[in-house]
């Protein structure tokens, strides 16, 4: 029943307006790259990286919570998450130019820093103060810095391979002892995805102000990735669920409990955003309070303002509403609207970092962010349609959901019942 | 193909919330005796004893202090907040696993709350009222403690409102009422049902003025399922507003140690990890007790075992946070905080600390451990001393030792702040008898609806 065999002509249609995007991003941004230079190529497309690498990390994380709660609306966009995570292996390849060109343009902790990066004289006093034990290396040490990329993107791979060919696997046999196995590779799983993206954080966007340090940072990430990744979700399954196989199972519930969540993650964001800033300006301390005055300038200014009103009163006060979260279009446009603004919140916490207060920021340095956005995302989601199409969109032989929906072995169980679900 | 593998029901059955073959009757009975009919269980007053001493213990040491004064404790500068607060911070975090039970868990529609929602409110309220009592005799002069409420003067004397200690102030008491309507809102359709039974006049005349003329009509059900859900509500942000207000009063301040930005999060789940364990504490021998095992099932004590764990991950990862960005700020302070905590003159605490908190809930991960009452009652007690010593790391190790070495003193609690600890545990214990001895301390209405539901449900939820 759950079986498909032909492409979802939407999502095809979604991949073709992707890759052009995608190639018009990459041209516009080489194009304006000649002009700017190539310091401004990398800073957009650190920017770009963080974004995108963070949604594909984001599926991960939700899968695994996914794996761990199993909710009935869970299984609806476990295929998606289990796409956006198979994406890793794209954005590993993605961070090899950062890796091995990029950094001297982005980190002014790196030895031989390219472009005038403010603060320079800080941070190599900061690097020389940051002696690891036992290694006795710097911990800002461009090959160090290499390895620990390695590693992080070794366990989320890692993890997604496990749990894509646990589902693939499942799908094939029918093996039911798979799911005890999904629940133990997430449980660890979570743990050591929540670790090493606060060490990827800090080592990809806090270096890039190396006199700054904040606690919260990693938790700012994985709270924003989870976030992204509903937005997406919604988006993906407005698209498939008219279809074979969502359209004999999918409910209005189920979008109304991915709304609620998105509602709880926009309150999350808030509050880890707000107590960061709240702690940070009351300690007014010089080496913390700088990073906050960075985006306090012109451009920026105006960016902070949007974020309050666009990323938290707006979408918490429209996402309150039941009927929003029950309509499909209503939150369907919620979900556009947070991802542009998990765009303008990525950007706000790395742009800055190269333009303090706003300062050299223009319009051509704009369009390169934008373009750098694009030109990435439409490969990403190029590539997400793909994975996306390669396995059947719902789980075939999945007990936990097959239960839940009374179909497959439980349909005659599930017919007395059906009325008395909530 | 998936016909000739086992199903996943044989692999993993389902653990049903509720045991033993109930009906609304037998349900209804079950929790009721234990108020108006059974004779109580020795053990009952076993405890009450050394509870009452405890209250003793309290007033005897509230005497002391108010005859005498602050100074009978060890609180002297640089340690100005010494047990009094730690103390404060323990007691209003347990709290917040009662709320977090009864709101979010309803908001989530989680149905395992239903046995413990009721219980876990009431050691909700009676651990911020000795929360409570912390900052006001901390003051110093009690009898003025109303000073901080800002209300038109003859004085013109307004409470410092960026201070986050004028925000506990708010918080405390927002968070204090509206536990205590959610929980007796809880109670209304209980007390009718124990004025419908009860046999003694007086007891009947009690009930009937606390079930407020509930007679179950469909209008009073509608009114009442509104209310609730509207309280759960309001209290849902309470379960993080609170802690997070207490946490600010440490971390908008520049102490090293105490100024962290992963404060809010990690104090909230600190607050749920102690909470759950004195829940634990509480329940494991209630069901013992009162023989409660149908309905406060290993399901729920599993559960609530595995809340546990992942607050104390969190709680975890916060410690290593900590440590970690002292030595990555570079920052002289920072990372003289980091040395002085592990290995100064407090580095039993840290050390304890980190033993309690970070290493003994991770045996949670064993279901095996998880389906052992015995070594979950261990595990909470080690956790909710582990809680204490983290509070006491924070504000001790970190005060002992700020900016100005010539001001540097070390700090310990004296017998008064013993007793006075003692006292509001006994207090607590106190509370919590009186309350299962005279009030239903399980929802049983709510029961009935988890009954019915299943009905419907079968085996699957």
């Amino acid at each position: 029943m759950l079986q498909h065999t032909e492409q979802n002509p939407r999502l095809l249609a979604l991949q073709r307006k992707a890759l052009i995007v995608g190639v018009a991003g990459i041209a516009v941004l080489l194009g304006t790259s000649l002009m700017a230079g190539i310091d401004n190529f990398f800073q957009s497309y650190l920017y770009a990286f963080i974004f995108w690498n963070g949604l594909a990390l984001g599926c991960l994380s939700a899968l695994m919570l996914h794996h761990m709660v199993a909710g009935r609306w869970g299984f609806m966009i476990q295929r998606i998450l289990e796409a956006g995570a198979r994406n890793l292996l794209f954005t590993a390849v993605l961070i090899l130019p950062i890796l091995f060109v990029g950094m001297k343009y982005l980190y002014p902790w790196v030895p031989e820093p390219f472009a005038e990066l403010h603060g320079i004289a800080a941070a190599k006093h900061k690097a020389e103060g940051l002696m690891v034990p036992v290694l006795n290396i710097s911990w800002y040490n461009q090959w160090f810095f290499m390895v620990r990329a390695a590693i992080y993107f070794a366990v989320w791979i890692f993890l997604m391979l496990r749990l894509t060919g646990l589902s693939h696997k499942l799908d094939q046999t029918g093996d039911q002892t798979i799911i005890g196995r999904f629940r133990t590779t997430s449980a660890q799983g979570l743990v050591m995805y929540v670790i090493t993206m606060t060490f990827a954080a800090c080592d990809w966007g806090m270096s890039l102000e190396p006199e700054w340090f904040s606690t919260i940072y990693g938790p700012l990430y994985i709270v924003g990735q989870g976030l992204g990744t509903l937005a997406l979700s919604v988006i993906i399954l407005n698209k498939i669920a008219d279809d074979k196989p969502h359209a004999p199972v999918i409910k209005t519930d189920y979008f109304h409990h991915i709304g609620s969540l998105m509602t709880g993650f926009v309150v999350l964001w808030t509050y880890i955003q707000f107590s960061q800033f709240l702690i940070t300006y009351s300690g007014n301390l010089p080496e913390e309070i700088p990073w906050y005055i960075h985006r306090q300038g012109n451009f920026f200014a105006i960016i902070s303002v949007l974020l309050m009103i666009f990323h938290f009163f707006l979408p918490l006060f429209i996402l309150l509403q039941r009927r929003v979260k029950r309509a499909r279009r209503g939150l369907l446009l919620m979900a556009k609207w947070i991802l542009i603004a998990r765009f303008t919140d990525v950007f706000w916490i790395i742009v800055p970092a190269f333009h303090p207060n706003g300062e050299g920021y223009g319009p051509v340095a704009f369009i390169m962010s934008v373009a750098a956005l694009a030109g990435v995302g439409g490969f990403w989601v190029f590539m997400f349609v793909r994975n996306l199409n390669k396995y059947p969109l719902l789980p075939l032989n999945d007990d936990r959901m097959n239960e839940s929906l009374g179909i497959g072995p439980f349909a005659a169980h599930h017919q007395e019942a059906a009325e008395h679900v909530v | 193909m998936a016909d000739i593998t086992r199903r996943l029901n044989d692999i993993d059955p389902p653990v049903p919330l509720l045991e033993g073959g109930h009906d609304y009757e037998t349900l209804t009975d079950r929790i009721s005796e234990i108020v108006d009919t059974k004779p109580h269980p020795k053990l009952w007053l076993i405890l009450f004893l050394p509870a009452s001493l405890g209250v003793m213990l309290l007033l005897i040491a509230l005497t002391k202090l108010f005859v005498v004064g602050v100074g009978i404790w060890g609180i002297r500068i640089p340690v100005g907040w010494g047990w009094d607060i730690i103390n404060f911070v323990w007691w209003i975090g347990i709290g917040h696993a009662g709320t977090l039970i009864s709101a979010i868990l309803l908001l989530f529609m989680q149905d395992w709350r239903t046995s413990i929602n009721r219980f876990a409110e009431a050691m909700t309220l009676f651990a911020v009222m000795c929360a409570g009592m912390y900052p006001i005799i901390h003051m110093g002069r009690p009898w003025v403690a109303y000073f901080i409420l800002p209300y038109p003067n003859s004085m013109a004397l307004w409470p410092q409102f960026r201070s986050p200690l004028a925000w506990d102030v708010f918080a405390i008491s927002t968070y204090f009422s509206v536990s205590l309507l959610f929980w007796y809102t809880g109670l209304v359709p209980d007390f009718a049902t124990m004025r419908d039974r009860a046999k003694n006049k007086f007891a009947r005349y009690v009930f009937a003025i606390a079930s407020l003329g509930w007679r179950g009509s469909a209008r009073h059900w509608s009114r009442y399922e509104m209310a609730y859900l509207l309280l759960a509500g309001l209290s849902t942000p309470l379960v993080v507003s609170v802690h997070s207000i207490i946490s600010f009063d440490f971390a908008v301040g520049i102490i090293p140690g105490w100024h962290t930005t992963i404060f809010p999060p990690y104090f909230v789940a600190g607050a749920v990890y102690a909470g759950f364990a004195m829940v634990l504490i509480l329940a494991i021998p209630i069901r013992h007790l009162y023989n409660l095992k149908d309905i406060i099932t290993m399901k729920h004590i599993d559960l609530m075992a595995i809340v546990m764990l992942v607050t104390g991950l969190v709680v975890f990862y916060g410690y290593i946070m900590e440590a970690f960005f002292a030595w990555y700020s570079n920052s002289f302070w920072e990372r003289a905080m980091l040395v002085h905590r592990s290995m100064g003159y407090y580095a039993w605490s840290y050390w304890a600390l980190i033993f309690c908190n970070g290493l003994v809930p991770q045996f949670l991960w064993f279901k095996k451990v998880r389906q052992s009452t015995f070594w979950l009652f261990v595990i909470s007690i080690i956790v909710s001393i582990g809680m204490w010593l983290e509070r006491y790391v924070i504000i001790v190790t970190s005060l002992a030792r700020d900016f100005l070495p010539t001001a540097w003193g070390n700090y310990h609690g004296t017998k008064w702040d013993v007793m006075t600890f003692i006292g509001t545990i006994g207090f607590f214990t106190f509370m919590f008898l009186l309350f299962v001895r005279f009030i239903p301390m399980i929802s049983s209405f709510e029961l009935k609806m988890l009954l019915e539901k299943n009905k419907h449900k079968g085996q699957a939820h």
